[in-house]
């Protein structure tokens, strides 16, 4: 019906356009530049079109079953395919805080973790010897089911289907294993800078914790269980929560049957989610560099809270946006990529969502040597947005290109279907698209001004570079805004939770660790030792290959430390001065990663003799960690953790003889952060104190590293130069 | 079937119009007999649909009509890709893919007369400025700063007489959507989607662009280029990984020279060369214009001579000679990275013609596509070692013997060696028996399924008829493939893994994570 009424009209609107663009540049607008008189006129314009021919319009069958199922059937006879797209009206912002990623493990783990009928391989089995597919998730705001297969398959896919959402086991293997492959995708979350980037703006505009802008963490997902899943399953996924939409090559009334037949007697019963918090949106401005040394180009971000698909305005924004952001003509593409080749990637909008705010911004990507000058060149068309009225040129490829390819927003039975049923879950009326179609038609360019000065808090603005600053053309702080530094390392999974702080444990702890530093030597033997230096050859595991290569630590106590590698490549120099690290090679000086420098700090807290040597005025307290086994060993634990209660080390000590047999601890690997294991051995007498000449550290099993030490000597003679930057 | 359609030569608009009543008349009466019915679907129907026409150009036009809406897609498919870049020009071909949307002599300009002149300057200027910084250490650093100078400023001379994308702003206003083009190693590409009414615009606009472009924005474009670059390549562990992969695999073919070019290269064009690039392979027996959707075929034939009819011939285009000798022994590819670990590998394999193929697209769906393929299975499911898993053939290319590809990504804190262990082995089971029968019944049924399903995209049917006619020489040879896959037996598997997925064969590629 509404389609009719689009077609029909097509023409005509066409006609005033045309008219009121005309009337629109003699009356509004001497700013436009006379070159802009269009070129094509003399041969594209002369080009009579034809009238568009009529849309079938796919026609869709709302049906609700007793049980509150409401089901949307289109039938579609062009090729002998069926599919089925169900909508879950539950998503992740419902995640507890210390459970984010609860919704998408369930999401993933309904469909792999099998049911009470098949195992999640037989699913796998079943539907990919025919090609058929069946697929869950949850996101942000809703989830979804769906499948497809040759219409053949339609009752294997909906019986599938069914069972998934009906009786889903969560076998804890399969959640083990998308743990695994969410554990994988935040470890890789920064290796996509554009999307990180995006990702980094969304917590500015919504902050950390909101649940339109947090990430799963490592420690997130280790703390969701197969219950809560259970849980979530049982809550929200019940047929008063479920639409469901199937198109294809079937005959309405069967496909009608057959849905009966596998949702019909579905009685569960659950909640109504919540609806998604509000936006408690707090208008301030800033810059916010995240450093990325490894990239030469810079992702750029700038903006702030965006509107509602709701809002009154959201039609002249739609017109606002093509001429500022969108697509191939907008005044970002053309200016900032076209004519100046800043970027290949440009664009921006005052973004909608239906349930929460979307996020108004510019983003570019350029190389990064003209970091400040496309930011310059990005927030140069927000301002042309407020002082340069649209051109008719402009005004034409909004408004037209909107009403002219507005067929193609019905061109597929999916996207028709689907619609409707986001409109239904939102309340949205069914002919709200063509409601947006009038006003926009109706736009003026004073509308498009008065809408960027109202939406475009220029005043207001958020700046996020992510790249590297070192290559920048100038400071962020020309910016004239305090620029923070937004760190985007990826946290460390918590420490064990088995740590119970008592003082009954923490003397006990400190009991252990006294009698293992006289196991070794005594803890006054300890204290005298104010440097050191062990050599000895380290072997690193490179992939397939093993590379030995001899190396020299000297450590200056408490916390200042030179690593001598001979490298293939030459002499490398890895060096932390207390405050800051630098690494030296081939005459070239490379400042460490904060996080890295770090990290070697607490590399050298975590050895044996800074351990013993500052039992009475540790920063960490030893708390007893209960007895295990370790290779063929029976063995006490001991956690050393900070004021904040986080572990630095959990040490291993013989139960007899009270000889470190190994340790563990959160440090870095050649891939990154990881859970590091590290085996002592060969204990060696050194000026009466008994140390480990071998040091091997392995990571999920496998060894990456060891140390086997020829030579150690206490109390150096630290050169006054070891420590100074080059 | 398809052959009652003529693809003889057109020697004359009248004897046209007479073939196109001939083939109007046919067409409906096939049309007829192919009335959709449910579950009576039959490949063969649909292929009778397309029809095609060859112009006294040589440019041919294929046609699949389909009416379910009033939208239609058309591909101009270009029969040139990244491996026919000039030496000393890697990434040419995708240059002149951005540079077809700068429009002609009319789209895109005020004043092109003026214009003319401006990019002249501009161009004599750049030519001055890289024939300087072309001297190495011994260019004049003062001279080099002032040749530069006067580029920009004759740059900012030619900026005037630009009207910005209006092409692209002509497509837009018209409602066309997916405005957008690809370049591969094979092949250019330009599509969009239209409004049915606006065929014969859609034509007149791609005559336009193919019949005498203007280079406007030359080395405006370049830079944008420069930024794809980085952002594909430069700004990405994996997209670095398979640039060296790909230069390891290859040292004679030029598939393994960079799609998108080298950053020095980039710089160095000038407009002279890009026109001579231009003038050798878009010439209308090079190139092929498909259209999918709610149209006449007659009137695509009949704008296709208006617009694209006087279009002169060029000369015919040979294949690259070059023949990636065979490889001497395993090669191996580390790419230092902050990027987390990437494992991949590639076999070398023939190109799309060889009888081989359908034995190889069976062996790598069986390998590596689902959740029921043998890597998968074992490295994702079994040992979680990886998170996921795919393998791929005709890789980075079909027109000339390329790879087949198999890929891993590390669970975290998992090694590529552990990885490799776990592919390597699982691909030498493959070589120890035939593929049982009921194995090889599943990838036919994926294949059948995975066949009609793509042909419900538009754009993605017009590709597809394009690069068959294009590179298999007939676009027919699309609606073979089922054939072919449903040929292949067991034992074809066990020969075509046994015959090229050896070490000697191979190149490996792995990230390797490093601190930045």
């Amino acid at each position: 019906m509404i389609y009719r009424e689009m077609t029909r009209k097509g023409i005509i609107v066409k006609t005033i356009m045309r008219l009121s663009g005309v009337v629109a540049i003699t009356a509004l607008s001497i700013l436009t530049l006379p070159c802009a008189a269009l070129a094509d006129q003399g041969r594209v314009e002369e080009l009579k079109f034809p009238r568009l021919n009529k849309l079938q319009v796919p026609e869709v069958d709302k049906i609700e079953l007793d049980n509150g199922i409401r089901l949307y059937i289109v039938e579609d006879h062009s090729l002998p395919l069926f599919n089925i797209s169900i909508r879950i009206a539950a998503g992740s912002y419902l995640n507890p805080a210390e459970k984010v990623g609860l919704a998408g493990l369930t999401g993933q783990v309904l469909r792999t973790g099998g049911t009470s009928k098949w195992s999640g391989d037989e699913i796998d089995e079943r539907l990919e010897s025919v090609g058929a597919t069946a697929e869950t998730s949850i996101g942000l705001v809703s989830g979804n089911a769906f499948g497809g297969g040759l219409i053949e398959y339609s009752d294997l896919v909906l019986e599938t289907l069914s069972e998934i959402l009906r009786n889903p086991s969560f076998d804890q293997e399969k959640i083990d294993l998308a743990k695994t492959q969410t554990r994988a995708g935040i470890a890789r979350r920064n290796d996509n800078p554009m999307q990180l980037a995006s990702s980094e703006f969304s917590k500015i505009i919504y902050g950390k914790e909101s649940p339109y802008a947090r990430q799963t963490e490592y420690a997130t997902i280790d703390a969701v269980t197969r219950a809560d899943l259970i849980e979530f399953h049982k809550k929200y996924i019940h047929p008063s929560n479920l639409q469901i939409a199937v198109w294809g090559d079937f005959k309405k009334n069967d496909i009608i049957k057959d849905l009966k037949k596998y949702f019909g007697d579905w009685k569960a019963t659950g909640e109504t989610a919540p609806p998604p918090p509000e936006v408690d949106y707090d208008w301030s401005s800033g810059v916010h560099y995240a450093p990325k040394t490894d990239v030469n180009q810079s992702n750029i971000y700038i903006g702030h809270i965006g509107g509602l698909v709701t809002d009154e305005d959201y039609p002249t924004r739609i017109v606002m946006n093509n001429i500022f952001g969108g697509g191939f003509g907008s005044r970002l593409f053309n200016n900032v990529r076209s004519r100046e080749g800043l970027a290949y990637a440009t664009g921006g909008r005052f973004d909608a969502n239906v349930t929460y705010p979307g996020r108004f911004f510019g983003f570019a990507s350029t190389k990064s040597e003209t970091t400040l000058k496309a930011i310059r060149a990005v927030k140069k068309q927000m301002e042309s947005m407020i002082t340069e009225p649209p051109t008719e040129a402009e005004m034409s490829r909004s408004i037209d290109g909107y009403l002219n390819s507005f067929v193609f927003k019905f061109d597929t039975r999916s996207e028709v279907v689907n619609r409707m049923v986001t409109y239904d879950a939102y309340g949205i009326p069914a002919d709200f698209l063509n409601q947006i179609k009038d006003k926009v038609e109706k736009v003026t360019p004073e509308q498009v001004v008065e809408q960027a000065k109202k939406d475009f808090q220029l005043d207001k603005l958020h700046f996020l570079v992510v790249g590297n600053g070192a290559d920048f053309d100038g400071s962020l702080e020309e910016l004239g805004l305090p620029v923070d530094t937004v760190d985007i390392s990826i946290p460390s999974p918590e420490s064990d939770s088995d740590i119970e702080n008592t003082p009954e444990n923490i003397e006990k702890g400190r009991a252990l660790l006294l009698a293992a530093a006289k196991a070794t030597g005594g803890v006054d033997s300890y204290k005298k030792i104010k440097s050191y230096s062990r050599s000895g050859n380290l072997t690193m595991s490179m992939g397939p290959q093993l590379m030995t290569m001899s190396a020299t630590i000297m450590v200056e106590l408490p916390d200042k430390q030179v690593v001598t590698i001979l490298t293939p490549g030459g002499e490398m120099k890895i060096v932390f001065d207390g405050s800051q690290g630098w690494q030296t090679m081939g005459g070239k000086t490379n400042p460490l990663p904060e996080t890295e420098a770090q990290s070697s700090k607490k590399d050298m807290a975590r050895s044996l003799i800074a351990i013993f040597g500052s039992l009475d005025n540790s920063e960490y307290t030893p708390v007893y960690g209960g007895s295990g086994e370790e290779s063929g060993h029976s063995v006490e634990y001991v956690y050393l953790i900070d004021e904040a209660g986080d572990e630095l080390i959990k040490l291993a000590l013989d139960a007899t003889t009270m000889i470190p047999v190994s340790s563990h601890f959160f440090g870095t690997t050649m891939a990154g952060p990881a859970a590091i294991d590290l085996v002592y051995g060969d204990f060696t007498e050194v000026d009466g104190i008994k140390i480990p000449f071998k040091e091997s550290k392995s990571t999920g099993g496998k060894q990456f590293q060891e140390l086997t030490v020829s030579e150690m000597k206490l109390n150096v003679n630290v050169p006054a130069d070891a420590f100074a930057k080059p | 079937m398809a052959n009652f359609i003529s693809t003889n030569l057109i020697s004359s608009r009248s004897e046209l119009n007479k073939t196109h009543l001939r083939i109007f008349v046919v067409a409906i009466l096939a049309l007829a007999l192919v009335v959709p019915q449910a579950n009576s679907f039959d490949i063969k129907d649909f292929e009778n649909k397309i029809v095609e026409r060859t112009l006294e150009n040589g440019l041919r036009i294929i046609v699949l009509e389909r009416r379910d809406a009033p939208v239609a897609s058309l591909v101009t498919y270009a029969n040139v890709g990244s491996s026919d870049d000039p030496k000393g020009f890697t990434g040419m071909a995708h240059v002149f893919e951005h540079m077809a949307f700068k429009g002609d002599q009319e789209i895109g300009t005020n004043n092109y007369a003026k214009e003319k002149i401006a990019i002249e300057a501009e161009e004599e200027a750049f030519l001055a400025w890289r024939s300087e910084r072309n001297k190495g250490s011994l260019a004049d650093s003062v001279k080099l700063v002032n040749l530069e100078k006067t580029f920009r400023s004759a740059q900012d001379e030619c900026d005037q007489y630009v009207v910005t994308n209006e092409l692209g702003n002509i497509i837009e206003r018209e409602g066309f959507v997916n405005l957008n083009a690809f370049t591969s190693m094979d092949q250019t590409c330009y599509l969009y989607n239209f409004p049915q009414n606006k065929l014969e615009l859609a034509i007149m606009l791609e005559a336009a662009r193919f019949s005498n472009p203007v280079l406007r924005e030359y080395h405006k474009e370049v830079d944008v280029v420069k930024e794809e670059r980085r952002m594909r390549i430069e700004s990405s562990g994996i997209g670095k990984l398979i640039e060296e992969w790909l230069s390891a695999s290859f040292k004679a073919h030029p598939y393994g020279i960079s799609g998108v070019g080298h950053m020095s290269d980039l710089g160095n064009y000038s407009r002279e060369e890009a026109t001579a690039f231009f003038k050798k392979y878009y010439v209308p027996n090079n190139l092929c214009l498909i259209v999918v959707g709610d149209v006449n075929a007659k009137d695509v034939f009949k704008f296709a001579e208006k617009y694209f009819g006087d279009l002169p011939k060029g000369d015919p285009i040979e294949l690259i000679h070059t023949v990636e000798p065979e490889q001497l022994g395993e090669r191996r590819v580390v790419v230092e990275d902050p990027a987390q670990p990437f494992w991949l590998v590639g076999y070398h394999v023939p190109n799309s013609q060889h009888a081989d193929k359908p034995a190889l697209d069976a062996l790598v769906d069986y390998l590596g596509n689902g959740r029921t393929s043998l890597l998968y299975k074992k490295l994702v499911k079994e040992t979680k070692k990886a998170v996921n898993v795919g393998a791929l053939t005709g890789f980075p290319g079909n027109k000339y013997p390329g790879m087949a590809a198999v890929y891993a990504v590390n669970a975290k804190d998992v090694s590529n060696a552990e990885v490799e262990e776990l592919v390597l082995g699982e691909i030498e089971k493959l070589k120890e028996a035939p593929l049982p029968e009921e194995e090889m019944e599943k990838i036919r049924a994926r294949a059948k399924a995975s066949f009609i399903n793509q042909l419900e995209s538009r754009v993605g049917m017009a590709i597809q008829l394009g690069s068959y006619e294009m590179i298999a020489g007939d676009w027919r040879e699309l609606f073979r493939e089922l054939d072919r896959i449903n040929s292949v037996t067991g034992d074809d598997i066990q020969r075509v893994a046994k015959k090229y997925f050896t070490r000697k064969n191979r190149t490996i590629a792995v990230i390797e994570t490093v601190d930045s």
